[in-house]
């Protein structure tokens, strides 16, 4: 039974992804000591001195954009097709591997889980998300493990349908599809190919750790495997901001503020 | 600017209970366990319904809601060195924060 982590990674004009994928690559090759396969374009690939476990490239749909700018996210999809091994990890390239807790997804699961549950740093009592006010709470593509079986297949299949309709989706769900979001497309593509129920087993055991608005978070030291970061928050009381801060260790987050990504990654 | 001289120039504050509660979700995860076809948190009161409990193999509801026959004594010996395991480092890290009051 082999296992390994994929990531996918494409430029845009406001971040290099590449080299985000390149540092996670390295945490994931440290921590969880798994191999990785990179799922890239010819655009943004780039040789340098790290190897790959191996390389796919492909021609990405750049259909998408959000408010800073081209997104390409789409084709998650593909990552069941793609990975060469049979069970994997697939992560989000802003997800900060510090430790080895991801490998304990592999004992927990059935064949397919993911984040159903988020707590943010310094801000402990921020609400879940949901789709809207009239649908589901939020499911997470940040971090999904998987195994090649059927069930998993019929998944990613529902996450390439949705994808594909997504505002068709987007109108039935009430929420707006200005931007196509893989956490959205996989809330409802779980559901469908569970037969619009839940199943316990499909969820990570643990919250999903966010980084989010107003919080900044910059590493202690420049080692490339460092675990140790300061987070800063910009606590807003009255009118004027109160500059907060905690250090953490050894913890996994995922940046969902992209304006942390310099200190953190020095992009 | 390292890190140091931007806290102090931007008069941050240390926040305790933020530091608290990272700890808190930090340590909490560290205490799942799956073992015998079941999932576990190695908490207080299962570690206490454990040893409260006489025969062998009993039948527990895991953290799925799942009812599951264990055996009783091996299981008890994991959640409890993965219970002594983890308050150990939460209790040297909390150390830790204290210190930075």
């Amino acid at each position: 039974m082999t296992r390994g982590a994929i990531l996918f990674a494409f430029n845009s004009e406001k971040f290099n992804y590449y080299n985000m994928a390149e540092q996670t690559a390295k945490r994931i090759n440290h921590f969880l000591d798994l191999p990785v396969t990179l799922v890239t374009d010819q655009k943004s690939f780039k040789e340098t001195s790290y190897s790959w476990d191996n390389v796919i490239k492909v021609v990405p749909d750049k259909d998408n954009f959000r408010d800073w700018g081209q997104w390409i996210n789409k084709g998650r999809y593909q990552a069941f097709e793609l990975t060469p091994y049979d069970e994997t990890i697939l992560l989000d390239v802003d997800y900060m591997v510090n430790s080895n807790k991801l490998l304990k997804t592999f004992e927990t699961y059935n064949d397919f889980c993911c984040h159903n549950k988020t707590t943010f740093l310094m801000h402990p009592n921020a609400p879940q998300e949901a789709l809207s006010s009239y649908s589901y709470d939020t499911l997470w593509a940040t971090v999904v493990t998987f195994k090649k079986t059927k069930r998993s297949q019929q998944i990613f299949e529902s996450l390439e349908m949705v994808q594909k309709n997504f505002e068709h989706y987007a109108n039935i769900h009430s929420f707006i599809s200005v931007s196509y979001r893989n956490d959205y497309a996989l809330t409802l593509a779980l559901r469908i190919a569970n037969g619009h129920t839940i199943l316990p087993g499909d969820f990570i055991p643990w919250n999903l750790v966010h980084v989010g608005k107003d919080t900044t978070v910059i590493k202690n030291n420049q080692d490339e495997l460092n675990t140790e970061y300061t987070v800063l928050f910009d606590n807003w009381k009255r009118g004027k901001i109160r500059k907060e801060y905690m250090t953490i260790k050894d913890m996994d987050f995922h940046l969902i503020n992209k304006d942390c990504i310099e200190g953190v990654f020095g992009e | 600017m390292d890190t140091k001289t931007l806290l102090a120039e931007s008069k941050a504050r240390f926040n305790h209970n933020a530091a608290k509660d990272y700890l808190a979700e930090k340590y909490q995860n560290k205490l799942v366990v799956a073992e015998q076809n079941g999932l576990w948190k190695a908490d207080a009161e299962t570690i206490s319904l454990l040893n409260s409990l006489t025969k062998s193999k009993v039948v527990l509801i895991d953290t799925f809601s799942n009812p599951v026959k264990v055996d009783r004594k091996e299981l008890l010996k994991t959640l409890r060195t993965v219970y002594n395991e983890v308050m150990e480092e939460w209790y040297e890290e909390w150390q830790e924060l204290e210190g930075k009051r």
